[in-house]
Formats: structure tokens, C-alpha cells, sequence
């Protein structure tokens, strides 16, 4: 039964840190903008579909309607095609943010959350167009070959996941308190008004907090698509699930995003060892949980409005 | 991947424009709604659409029915249930279709199958599997459902009357996905289980986008099943066979007929392809028939493995026609009339049909039609063992 246990931990972890990249996603847009971009579960998608094109094109092998040829992955190409969803994605971002965020942003009103959403509608028609309804097989870089930690199974893609999760969250966190543009976008957070006195490009910090996060939804988008296989409408419930994670972790604190995922991620997997049917009910119990007994999130630090 | 999907949107666009458009007084139309875009499942309705062009064109070139030229009309419904039903009056009342093709998704067919019988309009499905689909709306009306395809409830017969003459199996376990799919055929693997005096010792659900199982497979594992019977979409099922590989543990695996898809295909990986048994309509050994219309229709098919569809929607279309033919006219009820006492056989894709359907059974295809297939070497081939040899027709009862 301890093997069983192990692979629960193992299996949620994986899966946990799906979750806390997209979560992280989630918590940069809206430490710095006060808004969300609902539309990151179709970036995860149409990331991993900028992924597969480039996969094909560099490697110049033809793919099947349904698989990427393992080769296409080898050696540089899956980092590259890592780099040029995130890259796409972000400049979708920036899109995202001049045209269905900036108009509505700070001024009264939930008008972004449609705009945002309808902006998600457009994406996944237009990738519909490009690519078709069909789910594609993305190989992982590594391998599918099962690795064995003391009788519990996980795939390389998976401990790919986990690491960049944690070299991301890592990286992120560094960025936010040491550098004069992590400075910034923690002041464009806290008042706009008194960033933008104070000699900061407001604007400039928004866009590029949209380009990040979106970024990082493609990016996401490219690393799943060996464990979920790419699909136009596979985003949609990562990005719930990773939503549902920033708000247990607390939306407004990065590190408490990535462990919102995790934790999210671990308690699907445990749940599904006593009763698997009854995961959503625990996952949106807990939620209310949290909102109800701490509104800013488990590691969130509530904010205090002084007037 | 881009340009043929592109090309074949191009083809399905332009000739229901084409048809639509110019559509001639004297000609007979016939409509078809489903998914062709929005879905996974778009690939099998891309499918069933050639297939029932095929058919059209080999009835026109035969001079048509009772001297007049078939037409299809068709029309996307996205695979949403209320595009599906306005879809359908569209096609009843403003097209004026004699018949109705399709649809792609079960649900949709559950949610306007009390059109085609108001309207006296009859509807013959050749792609969604769900039971209920064709079963009468009440004891004493009149039923416009038909159908040529496979029938979950048939498929469940088939895996319970596996697992319940395979000497070896000792403990089963259900294993369903938490879709209305799964929940269906859930309900179908107990009501017939029970029949049949087979007791699961565990049932496990899991979600249709779920990547990893193992927690459900190690109670299973916990319980001792060794036989579990699935009934999930292609995609999970893929996912199901990579967790059972992270815990090796590797039960007798008979399935829903999903893992025919490419999708199961290629999530699972070649080897892992090769664990689940399940029953479909068509293998890899075709008849000549059948790689005849293949090779006709190869160049234009997305996916491979939904050629079945076509191959359900070619022999629909032609046993539409038989009954145009029969009833000497479009009118519904005599349609109805004719397509439940169809007098001559019709030489189809899978069979020749003698007698498809009566007033009680309105499926063309039951499970003697089916055959047990499973992956081997990247195709569909089919599969045979001692237990598949010892099986009486008798044993598929419902």
C-alpha cells in the first residue's frame, strides 16, 4: 500500500505542477493590472499548437493528422519550440492587453472579464480554422519511458514539468524582489497613480506583464502537450484548475500560486485513491473553504485598503 | 495536417453550397447535421459526409431514385445541442429534406429526436452510438429513429459475455469516464452485468481530460480485479493504458469501442495500443467492398479510422433510398412504412441489408455485425483468442 501512497504523491505533484505554472500566469497579470486574462486556458492551447508547427517545420518531417514523429523532438528543436510558443504567445498577450484589457482596466465595472473571455473565443476559432478539432501527439524530449522512484511510475515529461515549474517560480520570484523591474511592477501593483509620479512607465509594466503571463501560458501550452496531447480544447480546464489553485494559494502572491498548484495537484490525486467521483466536490469545497476563512488565499497577505 | 483538413472543409463547404443553391425542383433532398468543426468527434461526421456523397454519387450515375437526382444538404452543428435542433427544423422545414443523416454527437440526437417524430420525418443515424437513441418516444407512437451504426447497449453485451466465459477472470472491475458517455454506458455495464450474474468487485470513475489514473487503477489493483471493462472516449482510455504501465499492472482490458480512434492510437504509444480489446463494425480486412470505397475515399479522410462512419453513412444513404424507392414517394409515414418492411435487399458497405429494420427493431447493425479488434502493429485488425471462439450468438442476448 506504500507504493500506492507514493504514486499518489508522485502522480499529484505532476500534475500539481502543470497547475502551478499556469497558476503563476494568473497571479502576475493581476498582481500588477488588477485584472485577469480569462482567456489563458485557450493561450495554453494555442501555444501548444505554435509548438507543434514549429516542431514540423524545423525537423522538416511530416507529422500525421493526429502525432508529431518522435524525432521532430530531438536534440534543440523542443527547446526552440518552447521558446517560440512562449515568444507567440506573448505578443498575443500584448495584443490581448491594447485591445480587450487597457480600454476597460482600472475604470469601474467586470468589462474586461468579457472582453478577455471573447478574446479566448476568437483564439480557438482561429485555431480551429488553422488546425483543425483533432488532438495531437506531442513526444516528449526525453522519452516516454516509465521511471521508477522506489515503485512508483512517472514519465520524464512529467519531472520536466515539475522542474521548470519550480526554475520558473524561482527565477520569478528572483525578478520581483531584486531587480528594478520586478521593483516596478510590485509598485505599478500597489498604486498606478503614485508609480506613474514616481517616474515609472505604467503602461510599459501592464503590457509587459501581459506579454509574461501569456507567455508563460504558451510555454505551458508546449510542456503539457506530451502528457495531454495538444488539443484546442485542452487549456480550458488546465487554466480552471490552475485558477482554482491561485485562489488557494492567494492570487496576489506568486510563490503562493505555485503552491496552490501543488497542493491542488497532490489533493486530486489523494482523493482519487478514496473516492475518485468526488474530487471536484472536495477541489471546490476547499475553495469555498479558503474564501470564506481567509479571502486573500492561504499565503495570501490581505490587503489593507487605508482610506 | 493544415492544408488537407483545409481542403476537405473547402470540398464539405463548397458542394453543400453548390447543392443548396442550385437546387433543382425535381430533385430529392437529403440533409445531414452534425459536428464537422467544433469537436474531436468532427473527424467521424467529415467521415459519415463522404461517405453519404459516395452513396449520392453512385445512386446518380444509376439514373437516380424513381427518375429523380438526389441532394444533400448539410449543416454544421458545432456539437452544440440547440444548434443541433434548430439545425433540424431548418433542414425539415425550410430545406425540405426527406430524411435526416447524422448526427455526430449522441447527445444532439437525444435532444431532437422528438423532431424527426412530430414531423413524421424519419431519421437514420449512422454515426452516435448512445442506446436511447432509437427507442420509441412512447409504447404507442409511431418511431422515425433508425439507425446503422454500432449500439453501446450491443457493445456491453459483447464485453460482458467476454469477461463472463473467460475461464480466467475471477474479479471484474468498471472503470467509466464522468462524462454523460461514461455515466451511459456505466449504466448499461450494470443493468446487463447484472443480467448476466457478473459482479463487479470495484467501480472507479475518472474525468475525460484526466492524465493520470494510477490512483483509481491501484484500487483496482487493491481488489484484485483482474478484467476491468472500460467504457471512456478514445483520449482517456490512452491515458488509462500509460497509467497502468507507471504501477504494471496490466488487467485484461475490454473496452468501448473509442479505442479505435487515432486519438487512443497515439496517446497510448504503439505498444501500450496494443492492451485493450473492443468490438467495431470494420477492421483492417476489409471485404472488397469496403476497400473499394476505402481507397475512394483514403485521399479525402482526415483520419483513417473513421472510415467506418463513412462506410455506416453510405449504406444509410442507400437504404433511403431502397425505401423512396418502395414507398414511391417522399411522404414520411410512407417512408416509415417502407423502410420497416423494405422488400429488397440493398447490397451496402457492410453487408447486404435484407430487411434492416421491422416496426420493433430499428437497428440495421446488431452484434453479430460486430467484430473483436484490437491494435496490432499500428493497425486494426481483428482479434481472436479461445474465449472470442467459444462465443454463442445466444451469449450476446440484451
Amino acid at each position: 500500500m506504500l507504493d500506492a501512497y507514493l504514486q499518489t504523491l508522485l502522480s499529484g505533484l505532476a500534475v500539481g505542477g502543470v497547475y502551478a505554472l499556469i497558476a503563476l500566469g494568473f497571479s502576475i497579470t493581476f498582481t500588477t493590472t488588477k485584472t485577469l486574462n480569462f482567456a489563458q486556458g485557450e493561450f495554453i492551447s494555442f501555444g501548444a499548437f505554435i509548438g507543434v508547427t514549429v516542431l514540423l517545420l524545423v525537423s522538416g518531417l511530416a507529422g500525421t493528422a493526429t502525432a508529431v514523429p518522435s524525432e521532430a523532438a530531438a536534440a534543440w528543436r523542443y527547446p526552440a519550440a518552447v521558446i517560440a510558443a512562449g515568444a507567440v504567445a506573448g505578443v498575443m498577450g500584448i495584443l490581448i492587453f491594447v485591445l480587450a484589457v487597457r480600454p476597460f482596466a482600472g475604470k469601474g465595472g467586470m468589462n474586461w472579464v468579457m472582453s478577455t473571455l471573447g478574446f479566448g473565443v476568437i483564439l480557438q476559432s482561429i485555431g480551429l480554422a488553422i488546425w483543425g478539432p483533432a488532438p495531437v501527439m506531442v513526444p516528449s524530449p526525453l522519452g516516454d519511458d516509465v521511471l521508477r522512484v522506489a515503485g512508483a511510475g512517472v514519465r520524464p515529461q512529467e519531472l520536466l514539468v515539475l522542474a521548470c515549474a519550480i526554475l520558473i517560480m524561482i527565477a520569478l520570484d528572483l525578478v520581483m524582489r531584486r531587480t528594478r523591474i520586478g521593483k516596478a511592477m510590485m509598485a505599478v501593483a500597489h498604486s498606478p497613480q503614485t508609480a506613474s509620479l514616481m517616474g515609472i512607465n505604467v503602461n510599459l509594466v501592464m503590457i509587459g506583464a501581459f506579454a509574461l503571463s501569456s507567455g508563460l501560458a504558451g510555454v505551458a501550452g508546449v510542456l503539457i502537450a506530451p502528457i495531454a496531447s495538444a488539443s484546442l480544447f485542452m487549456g480550458m480546464g488546465f487554466a480552471l484548475k490552475a485558477f482554482s489553485g491561485a485562489i488557494i494559494g492567494g492570487l496576489n502572491n506568486p510563490r503562493g500560486c505555485i503552491y496552490g498548484g501543488f497542493i491542488l495537484g497532490v489533493l486530486e490525486s489523494g482523493v482519487g485513491l478514496w473516492q475518485a467521483q468526488w474530487r471536484e466536490i472536495v477541489v471546490f469545497g476547499l475553495i469555498i473553504l479558503v474564501l470564506a476563512f481567509r479571502p486573500a488565499g492561504l499565503f495570501g497577505q490581505a490587503a489593507v485598503d487605508k482610506v | 495536417m493544415t492544408p488537407k483538413y483545409a481542403a476537405l472543409k473547402a470540398a464539405l463547404l463548397g458542394s453543400a453550397l453548390t447543392i443548396s443553391t442550385v437546387g433543382h425542383a425535381q430533385e430529392i433532398k437529403i440533409g445531414f447535421n452534425g459536428d464537422l468543426s467544433a469537436s474531436p468527434s468532427a473527424q467521424s461526421g467529415q467521415a459519415g459526409v463522404l461517405g453519404i456523397q459516395a452513396a449520392i454519387e453512385d445512386i446518380n450515375a444509376a439514373g437516380g431514385v424513381l427518375g429523380r437526382k438526389l441532394a444533400l444538404v448539410v449543416r454544421d452543428d458545432l456539437s452544440q445541442p440547440p444548434k443541433s435542433i434548430q439545425n433540424m427544423s431548418d433542414l425539415i422545414d425550410n430545406e425540405k429534406v426527406v430524411a435526416v443523416l447524422g448526427p455526430t454527437n449522441s447527445g444532439n440526437a437525444l435532444a431532437w429526436k422528438h423532431i424527426p417524430n412530430q414531423k413524421k420525418n424519419p431519421s437514420i443515424g449512422c454515426i452516435g452510438s448512445a442506446t436511447d437513441i432509437t427507442k420509441p418516444m412512447g409504447s404507442s407512437t409511431e418511431n422515425y429513429m433508425y439507425r446503422v451504426s454500432m449500439v453501446d447497449r450491443a457493445q456491453v453485451a459483447g464485453l460482458i459475455a467476454y469477461a463472463k466465459n473467460n475461464a480466467s477472470t475471477k474479479n471484474v472491475g468498471y472503470l467509466v469516464e464522468t462524462t454523460g458517455y461514461g455515466q451511459g454506458g456505466l449504466k448499461d455495464l450494470q443493468e446487463l452485468g447484472d443480467a448476466k450474474g457478473l459482479k463487479p468487485v470495484a467501480i472507479e470513475k475518472f474525468g475525460v481530460n484526466d492524465t493520470d489514473m494510477t490512483s483509481q487503477l491501484n484500487k483496482m489493483k487493491a481488489a484484485g480485479v483482474d478484467t476491468v471493462l472500460v467504457w471512456a472516449q478514445g483520449t482517456p482510455i490512452g491515458q488509462l493504458v500509460r497509467s497502468m504501465e507507471k504501477i504494471n499492472y496490466f488487467p485484461v482490458t475490454l473496452t468501448s469501442w473509442s479505442s479505435d480512434n487515432a486519438s487512443f492510437f497515439d496517446t497510448a504509444g504503439k505498444t501500450l495500443a496494443e492492451k485493450p480489446i473492443f468490438m467495431r463494425t470494420i477492421t483492417e480486412d476489409r471485404t472488397p467492398k469496403q476497400q473499394q470505397l476505402y481507397d475512394r475515399l483514403a485521399p479525402k479522410m482526415a483520419s483513417k479510422s473513421a472510415f467506418s462512419f463513412a462506410a455506416h453513412c453510405y449504406d444509410a444513404t442507400m437504404i433511403t433510398a431502397a425505401a423512396i424507392k418502395q414507398a414511391g414517394g417522399t411522404e414520411g409515414p410512407k417512408m416509415r412504412e417502407a423502410l420497416e418492411n423494405l422488400q429488397a435487399p440493398v447490397e451496402g458497405i457492410m453487408k447486404t441489408y435484407s430487411k434492416p429494420f421491422s416496426a420493433t427493431e430499428h437497428e440495421a447493425l446488431t452484434a453479430s455485425d460486430y467484430r473483436w479488434t484490437h491494435w496490432k502493429d499500428g493497425k486494426l485488425v481483428s482479434y481472436s483468442d479461445d474465449v472470442v471462439k467459444a462465443l454463442k450468438p445466444s451469449d450476446f442476448t440484451q
